[in-house]
């Protein structure tokens, strides 16, 4: 007999919970019965075009009624708690969008609820999913370029670039808006998975460009493990950039490594015969990196990350890529980069 | 179902559009800042032969699609290929506010302005009635504004829109549109996609004819999901009577040498080809290694 779908319920129709929709439904081991949504119109037009699929307004009511194994949840992050919390009672695994709450408090009793539980947790940090960061984590891992000392990441975005009249949701720090939690956390991610956790973060400015009530520049030191530093950079509010960028470049005893979406360049001190490389420069782009994945929507991560969830839980497996505690430390993170700013400011 | 060009000359190098190198698409966007220069390289495409132009409807569009009206007797041979949405436009819109209400302020505030009525009275009926179609209907029309008084042979739905849509898999969507941009334009609807093999068995299973499908398509299988060996099998069978293709990233970004690169191209059951250029020598080169 043929093992019945995985019953998946996605909350929050926004941008992301659209592209997990289209990605999840193509997935064969899974089955989306239900979506929630604030607005009518969004459910309503989703109900007359997919006649299968179950609707809400409230999450409860989705979990409840449509009784799936997993939700996905995109919805703004000061809502994750209360929904992911909601789920844990019911035994419903998650994939809980980034950041993972807008409260570093609510992230440590919800990472800590699905430790005990057995339940398949997920934040959405995409990064960790994307061609070219997989593999610089295994270049870091093979100590290609000796032990790392000292990088510099950077993240720029048109994503900000209008003044605004701050009535959006994201117009509010405790909703989980402005640079820092919106894209600074997908860098503060990043740099936890290739050079371990963060300890502590010291010298951080934030600016604010266009946004009235939220801040559009961060930048500061963040400090790892037995000395291993770097500077963070994140500014949504530059126009010269047409679409998302990271730049982080690493640098350790025996060279160093320069990475962004279009692919890496490392640098050697010596030649490195067991990975086939020659001192001084050696350089790869995107399409020496990347493997297709099944189904294309935006970007090669979006549906890795999504399928390695579903595939998790198909096997009833715990060892997520990006589980709640690496979402609670991103959020660590967040939280004392808010205190610093504060305290150089007195 | 008409034939389309065996060459189109595309865009994606006027706009900073460069898969290879931040470095390289920002000398690019430098480059073609004067609109001029853009126009030159047009200028040495038709030179070469080439006679038809695919053009994404991106902010620099109208422009540029003015000067070809302006200019039509000097241009009167080409034909046009746009492909609707520029995505950009949209996305931080759609973050912000959901998708319905997105589209809705973009219909309003596009015609509030221009005094086009009645588009937008079509539009919050559309709204009020949850017709996805028709609020799809005119954002069509709003595209391809732009494009009019030249002559389209096909409209292309981007790809993002494209693969975001065949996920959902609601067939009314891709049927409704290739019935609209046949009947309201009477040109070929076509749609780009990095997901070949699934969009064409989705085609065929909803018994949608007579359209051009445009996907990256190389040696080394760059952006091209879900495996090189699924395009080559399904390119082979393929009845180009019914989908023709198109092949787009042909140099996977510049990974391939050019020779290389469409020796592969050549021997595939492909019928067109779309790559961009910014020097008459690529152009010239590219369109003599060419042999479809």
């Amino acid at each position: 007999m043929e093992t019945p779908k995985i019953k998946i319920g996605i909350i929050g129709m926004g941008r992301m919970g659209i592209t997990h929709f289209s990605i999840i439904n193509t997935h064969e081991k899974a089955e989306i019965v239900s979506v929630a949504d604030t607005s009518s119109i969004t459910l309503d037009i989703l109900k007359k075009y997919i006649k299968s699929l179950q609707v809400f307004k409230d999450y409860k009511e989705l979990i409840d009624v449509s009784k799936p194994d997993a939700i996905v949840v995109c919805t703004p992050p000061n809502l994750n708690y209360q929904i992911i919390k909601y789920a844990f009672e019911k035994g419903i695994h998650v994939f809980c969008e980034k950041p993972f709450t807008a409260d570093r408090k609510q992230a440590k009793e919800l990472a800590d609820l699905f430790n005990k539980s057995g339940l398949i947790n997920q934040v959405g940090y995409g990064s960790r999913s994307h061609d070219v960061f997989i593999k610089t984590k295994l270049l870091i891992e093979s100590k290609i370029i000796g032990d790392v000392i000292r990088y510099k990441s950077e993240m720029f975005s048109c994503a900000k670039t209008k003044k605004s009249n701050g009535d959006s949701w994201r117009e509010k720090r405790e909703n989980g808006g402005g640079v820092v939690f919106e894209m600074g956390s997908h860098l503060i991610d990043l740099n936890n998975y290739l050079f371990g956790p963060a300890e502590k973060v010291g010298g951080t400015v934030l600016n604010t460009v266009f946004s009235k009530k939220v801040e559009d520049i961060v930048s500061s030191t963040i400090f790892h493990k037995d000395g291993l530093a770097g500077t963070l950079l994140v500014n949504w509010s530059d126009e010269s950039y047409r679409k998302p960028m990271i730049n982080i470049e690493i640098f350790g005893s025996k060279g160093k490594i320069v990475v962004d979406f279009y692919g890496y360049k490392i640098y050697l001190m010596e030649e490195n015969n067991s990975l086939n490389m020659r001192k001084g420069w050696n350089i790869f782009k995107l399409p020496d990196v990347i493997t297709p994945v099944p189904f294309y929507v935006r970007g090669n991560e979006f549906t890795r990350q999504l399928y390695y969830f579903i595939d998790l839980v198909c096997k009833k497996e715990t060892n997520s890529i990006c589980d709640f505690n690496d979402g609670l430390r991103a959020q660590e993170i967040i939280e004392m980069l808010f205190i610093d700013s504060e305290n150089i400011k007195k | 179902m008409d034939s389309i060009d065996k060459i189109v000359f595309g865009d994606n190098q006027f706009f900073g559009i460069n898969h290879m190198s931040q470095e390289k698409s920002q000398q690019l966007s430098e480059k073609f800042y004067d609109i001029k220069n853009i126009y030159k390289v047009y200028d040495s495409a038709i030179e070469c032969g080439i006679d038809a132009i695919m053009l994404n409807s991106n902010q620099r569009a109208p422009e540029i699609c003015e000067y070809f009206r302006k200019n039509q007797s000097k241009y009167s041979n080409l034909k046009w290929y746009p492909s609707i949405p520029y995505p950009h436009k949209y996305a931080n819109m759609v973050a912000e506010k959901g998708i319905f209400p997105a589209i809705n302020e973009l219909i309003f505030s596009n015609n509030t302005t221009s005094g086009v009525l009645g588009m937008v009275t079509k539009g919050s009926s559309a709204l009020l009635s949850k017709d996805a179609i028709k609020l799809m209907q005119m954002l069509i029309d709003l595209e391809i504004r732009m494009f009019k008084g030249l002559d389209i042979k096909v409209i292309f739905l981007q790809n993002i829109v494209t693969d975001l849509m065949l996920g959902y898999g609601i067939k009314e969507i891709f049927e409704e549109y290739c019935y609209y941009v046949k009947r309201k334009y009477n040109v070929l609807p076509g749609f780009i996609t990095i997901n070949l093999p699934f969009c064409l068995n989705k085609l065929k299973e909803w018994n949608i004819k007579d359209v051009v499908v445009c996907s990256s398509i190389n040696k080394i299988g760059f952006t091209m999901s879900p495996n090189i060996e699924t395009y080559e099998e399904i390119i082979k069978n393929n009845d180009s009577s019914v989908y023709q293709i198109m092949a787009m990233s042909t140099l996977a970004s510049g990974a391939i040498k050019p020779q290389e690169a469409y020796d592969y191209i050549n021997q595939q059951n492909i019928q067109s080809v779309v790559f961009g250029a910014s020097s008459k020598n690529h152009i010239e080169e590219t369109v003599k290694m060419i042999k479809l």
